[in-house]
C-alpha cells in the first residue's frame, strides 16, 4: 500500500498527472473535503485517472493526482480505508483495507 | 510540504488521524450541515409543494412501506443508544452518539411523511402495519444489545440492517414520488456512515480475533431469513420489478461477502 505521506515521486516511476479538483455538488462531508468526492452516475459513469469507486457506499473518490495500483485512498462518506487495485477487466478498483 | 493544490486532501492523512476525524462529532456536524440545513423534515420544499397525485392503492402501499421503515429506524435508535454504554472505545461511543441523532431524525421525518399522506395517528399505524419478520429482527437485535455483545450487535445493526436499508431506500428513490424521494435521499446520506462504520469495525475485529467469525455467522444465519422476508415484502410494495431483484440482492449481500461470509 502506497502511503501518500511517505511517497516521493523518484526512481523509475513515470510522473503522475495532476488534477485540479472543483466541487461537484457533493455535500455529505465537511466543506473542505467535498471536492475529493462526487456522486456516482451508475455503470455508465466513466471514471477519470484520478478517480475510483468506493465499493462500500458507491461514491466516487477523487485525488489531486493520477491513481495507481497500491495507492491508499480514504472514503470519508463511509469511513473506509481503501487500496487501489486492478480489476479483472483491467480498470482500477478500490478494495477495502480493514487492517 | 503540502501545496495549496493538495491542502486538505484526505488521502494524505495518517490512518489514526483519519479515524479520529471521521468518527468525530465535529465531522458529523459539518457533514450533515451540508444536506440538512434548510430541509425541514428532510425536504427542501418550503412551504411544502402540493402533495403529488398518488393512486389510493399506491398510497396505501407507501404507508405500509414507510411504517416498516419506522420499525427499522426505531430498532436502530433503541439499539444504538444502548450500545454507547458498552462501546469499546471513545471513537465508537462518539460515532454512536451521532448515529442516535441520525436515527431519531429518520424516525421523525418518516412519521411526518405519514402525516402528510393523511395518516391521523402515524405511531398507531406503525404498530398496525409492522412486518412480523422485521419486528422479530428488532427483538433479536435488542437481545444482542442487552447481552452487551458488541460484535454481534454491530454486525446485526450496522452491517445487516443498515445495508438492507441502504439497498431498499436506493431502489425506492427511483420509483417514489418527489417528496418521499427527497426524504429518503437525506436518510441514505446518513446510512453511508452507519454501514461503513459497521463493516470497518467488524472487518478490523475479524482480523484481530478470527474466532468471532463463527459467532457472527450464527447471528447472520438467524437474522438473514427475517431480513430477506422484510426485503421481499418491501420490494413488492414499492413495485421493484422482479428482473431487478437479483441485482439488489447482490448489493445487499456485498458487505457480508467482503467480510468473508458466504453469500
Amino acid at each position: 500500500m502506497t502511503d501518500p505521506l511517505l511517497e516521493e515521486e523518484v526512481g523509475s516511476e513515470e510522473p503522475r498527472q495532476r488534477f485540479v479538483l472543483d466541487e461537484t455538488g457533493f455535500d455529505e462531508v465537511p466543506k473542505k473535503y467535498r471536492r475529493f468526492y462526487r456522486k456516482w452516475g451508475g455503470p455508465t459513469d466513466t471514471l477519470a485517472p484520478n478517480e475510483v469507486l468506493c465499493p462500500v457506499c458507491k461514491v466516487v473518490i477523487r485525488s489531486t493526482r493520477e491513481l495507481r495500483v497500491g495507492d491508499r485512498v480514504y472514503c470519508m462518506p463511509c469511513m473506509s480505508r481503501l487500496v487501489v487495485a486492478k480489476s479483472a477487466s483491467g480498470l482500477l478498483e478500490a478494495i477495502v483495507n480493514y487492517g | 510540504m503540502v501545496s495549496n493544490r493538495t491542502k486538505d486532501e484526505p488521502h494524505r492523512l495518517g490512518h489514526d488521524v483519519f479515524l479520529d476525524e471521521v468518527h468525530s462529532f465535529e465531522f458529523w456536524f459539518q457533514a450533515v450541515e451540508g444536506y440538512l440545513s434548510d430541509h425541514p423534515y428532510g425536504c427542501s420544499r418550503t412551504p411544502v409543494v402540493a402533495e403529488p397525485e398518488i393512486a389510493e392503492s399506491a398510497r396505501d402501499g407507501l404507508i405500509t412501506t414507510l411504517c416498516n421503515y419506522c420499525v427499522g429506524e426505531t430498532a436502530a435508535l433503541e439499539a444504538a443508544s444502548s450500545m454507547i454504554a458498552f462501546a469499546p472505545n471513545r471513537r465508537s461511543k462518539i460515532f454512536l452518539a451521532t448515529q442516535v441523532v441520525d436515527e431519531a431524525r429518520h424516525l421523525e421525518v418518516l412519521l411526518h411523511r405519514l402525516e402528510q399522506l393523511g395518516v391521523a395517528d402515524p405511531e398507531a399505524e406503525v404498530d398496525l402495519r409492522a412486518n412480523r419478520s422485521l419486528l422479530a429482527f428488532k427483538r433479536r437485535l435488542l437481545e444482542l444489545v442487552a447481552a452487551r455483545d458488541w460484535e454481534s450487535a454491530v454486525f446485526a445493526q450496522n452491517v445487516i440492517l443498515e445495508t438492507m436499508e441502504f439497498t431498499v431506500f436506493s431502489a425506492h428513490i427511483e420509483l417514489a414520488d418527489p417528496i418521499t424521494a427527497e426524504v429518503l435521499e437525506g436518510i441514505i446520506k446518513d446510512e453511508r456512515r452507519h454501514m461503513g462504520f459497521g463493516e470497518n469495525d467488524i472487518g478490523r475485529r475479524l482480523m484481530d480475533a478470527p474466532h468471532i467469525r463463527a459467532r457472527l455467522a450464527t447471528v447472520r444465519e438467524e437474522l438473514d431469513p427475517l431480513v430477506l422476508d422484510a426485503f421481499e415484502e418491501t420490494l413488492d410494495q414499492i413495485g421493484v420489478p422482479r428482473s431487478e431483484r437479483p441485482d439488489l440482492g447482490r448489493r445487499y449481500l456485498s458487505s457480508v461477502t467482503r467480510l468473508g461470509f458466504d453469500s
